[in-house]
């Protein structure tokens, strides 16, 4: 079963294209990075697949549903927002900039969506809610507000805050760019635990050593177009397309 | 553990540290203690009370004389004599008198004196309606301007339509024009819609005037939250109205504090506007004192008692905002 499927997905942002026929599959426990320059529109696919952006055109499926088949911006097929709905929880989102609600603790963060949304009961959740903390090993900052912590702490608050939604699948976007180099080692070793634990994952990332050690299929992107899907090994090494291998040169030759 | 020695100056003046902190407290404390102490000084005994009260009114409510009863002054005086142990008419009576005590006796500064004794319990009347209605038009008026500020971002096009109707219909026109309106002019174009009580008109448009002023500081302040906060709430599966309750309108509180306190002051001075449908605010109590004892000191007594509330308000609100603060 494919936890994520796209086949041409377009977006547009009035005249300017930012997504072109993107077709990508992601199966159940597989760990994709996408990489590729930035204004390359990682960000925008992935945010199109939780909808935080309304694609222009293409198929969307997730697991296997069909949520999506726009033309022009309309939606083709009928389906109720509450369908939609269900089929978006299984997507977990952790951000650039983290965005832990400033007005609540750390494990308010963490239980406010499962208990309204999910409508969990509250004493089975904060127990969920600090094993995950325990898990990213911050089980001591439970009561603590997220402007009290580090980047780097507050984003794996994220990651616990997405994962207490139980999701299927996580995406990622550019998790460690607003950290401080010595904070981004932490968020990673989450990540790592994460895919190790058979985590679907797609990630957007800048870390190239990353995106070789733990994925199992590496996505480039260049001017809103997926031009190479291949295994870290290959892509890292012997990379298919000249775009490929020049946007490796700049980045790994810094 | 070595200590600071900035700190140790700081921890030997505990008294110094209290007054730089609280600054807008110490000033209302001195300033009541500078009205309640006269007070105090000036209230005479019982007897003196009764002694003062002149012979004429007592002997007048001995022959129960109707006619003599019309005179509203007199009949005051009959009151007061009678019901001096009720805590009420005792109060004026006790300031009333006391000030007549003083007036005879001294004058200059001692007069200013018994003229502000005479005259703090009418004029605290005042205030206590000018705050009453302040406080009661500016909470019913936030509650409003949440809807109106959440209908005028709203994607449903009536609804918007009409909260940005109501918003520039209400701050495009003058307070007292809308006052007088429902007072003067709603009776006249639809009797049914008469409203029964001064008080009740002027709260009616107290908060629908400020109810539009602070939908706008509310709009802004949602306006104000990073994206990023919706975007979350949005992955995590919120829905808008679970997003907005929970998420976004909690982060505005302490941002609307500064604007909300700013309009409260403003509708405090603006419910002087009331005097126009002859509600006893305390600018009407302070004119009218004016006019009846031809004493322009009335003024300056009414605006201190202005700047204290506006002082005691401003450190609440100062407190507020700490509390809410969790940056």
């Amino acid at each position: 079963m494919s936890m994520i499927k796209t086949e041409k997905l377009c977006k547009d942002f009035g005249d300017l294209k930012v997504l072109k026929d993107c077709s990508l599959t992601v199966e159940q426990g597989e760990v994709v990075c996408l990489i590729g320059p930035s204004g390359a529109g990682k960000s925008t696919y992935l945010r199109s697949l939780n909808h935080l952006e309304t694609i222009t055109n293409g198929k969307l499926w997730v697991e296997d549903k069909l949520l999506d088949d726009r033309i022009n911006g309309v939606n083709q097929i009928k389906i109720t927002p509450q369908e939609r709905q269900q089929a978006l929880l299984e997507m977990g989102m952790v951000f650039q900039r983290f965005n832990l609600f400033p007005h609540l603790t750390v494990l308010e963060n963490i239980m406010l969506a499962p208990v309204t949304v999910r409508k969990r009961d509250k004493a089975e959740t904060e127990e969920l809610a600090r094993e995950l903390l325990n898990k990213v090993g911050l089980i001591d900052k439970a009561d603590v507000y997220p402007t009290k912590l580090s980047g780097g702490q507050q984003q794996r608050v994220a990651i616990a805050r997405a994962l207490c939604m139980q999701p299927k699948m996580m995406l990622f976007d550019e998790p460690t760019s607003a950290l401080d180099p010595e904070l981004v080692g932490e968020v990673l070793q989450v990540m790592k635990n994460l895919a190790a634990d058979g985590m679907t994952m797609i990630v957007v990332t800048h870390e190239m050593g990353f995106a070789k050690e733990v994925s199992d299929r590496v996505v480039f992107m260049y001017q809103g177009a997926i031009l190479e899907v291949n295994s870290p090994d290959v892509l890292f090494t012997n990379p298919e397309n000249e775009r490929t291998k020049q946007f490796l040169q700049s980045v790994l030759n810094v | 553990m070595k200590e600071n020695p900035a700190v140790e100056e700081k921890k030997s003046n505990p008294f110094l540290r209290f007054v730089k902190k609280h600054k807008i407290l110490v000033i209302v404390i001195i300033a009541l203690i500078a009205i309640i102490v006269p007070l105090v000084c000036t209230v005479p005994s019982k007897e003196a009370l009764v002694s003062a009260i002149p012979q004429e009114f007592i002997e007048l409510e001995a022959k129960k004389d109707s006619e003599s009863y019309q005179n509203i002054g007199i009949m005051s005086a009959l009151k007061m004599q009678k019901q001096i142990n009720s805590a009420d008419v005792r109060q004026y009576l006790v300031l009333g008198v006391a000030g007549q005590v003083i007036d005879t006796t001294g004058n200059g500064f001692a007069e200013f004196w018994a003229n502000f004794v005479n005259w703090l319990p009418s004029l605290l009347n005042g205030a206590k309606l000018t705050i009453l209605l302040t406080i009661s038009s500016v909470a019913a008026g936030l509650i409003l301007s949440v809807f109106l500020a959440l209908g005028k971002m709203s994607k449903i096009k009536p609804i918007q339509w009409f909260c940005r109707g109501y918003i520039f219909f209400f701050r495009g026109t003058p307070l007292l024009m809308q006052l007088y309106f429902l007072w003067f002019g709603l009776p006249k174009l639809i009797p049914a819609m008469t409203i029964p009580d001064r008080f009740l008109a002027a709260f009616i448009a107290f908060t629908l005037n400020s109810g539009a002023y602070c939908a706008e500081n509310i709009r802004a302040a949602i306006q104000s939250i990073d994206k990023g906060q919706f975007e979350a709430a949005k992955a995590l599966g919120l829905s808008y109205g679970q997003t907005m309750w929970k998420i976004i309108i909690p982060q505005t509180y302490r941002r609307l504090i500064p604007p909300t306190a700013n309009e409260f002051i403003m509708v405090l001075k603006d419910a002087a506007l009331t005097s126009i449908i002859a509600l006893d605010d305390l600018s009407r109590v302070t004119n009218s004192i004016m006019t009846s004892t031809n004493n322009v000191s009335v003024y300056i007594v009414s605006m201190i008692i202005y700047l204290v509330i506006t002082a005691v308000f401003s450190k609440i609100f100062g407190s507020l905002e700490k509390r809410f603060s969790y940056e």
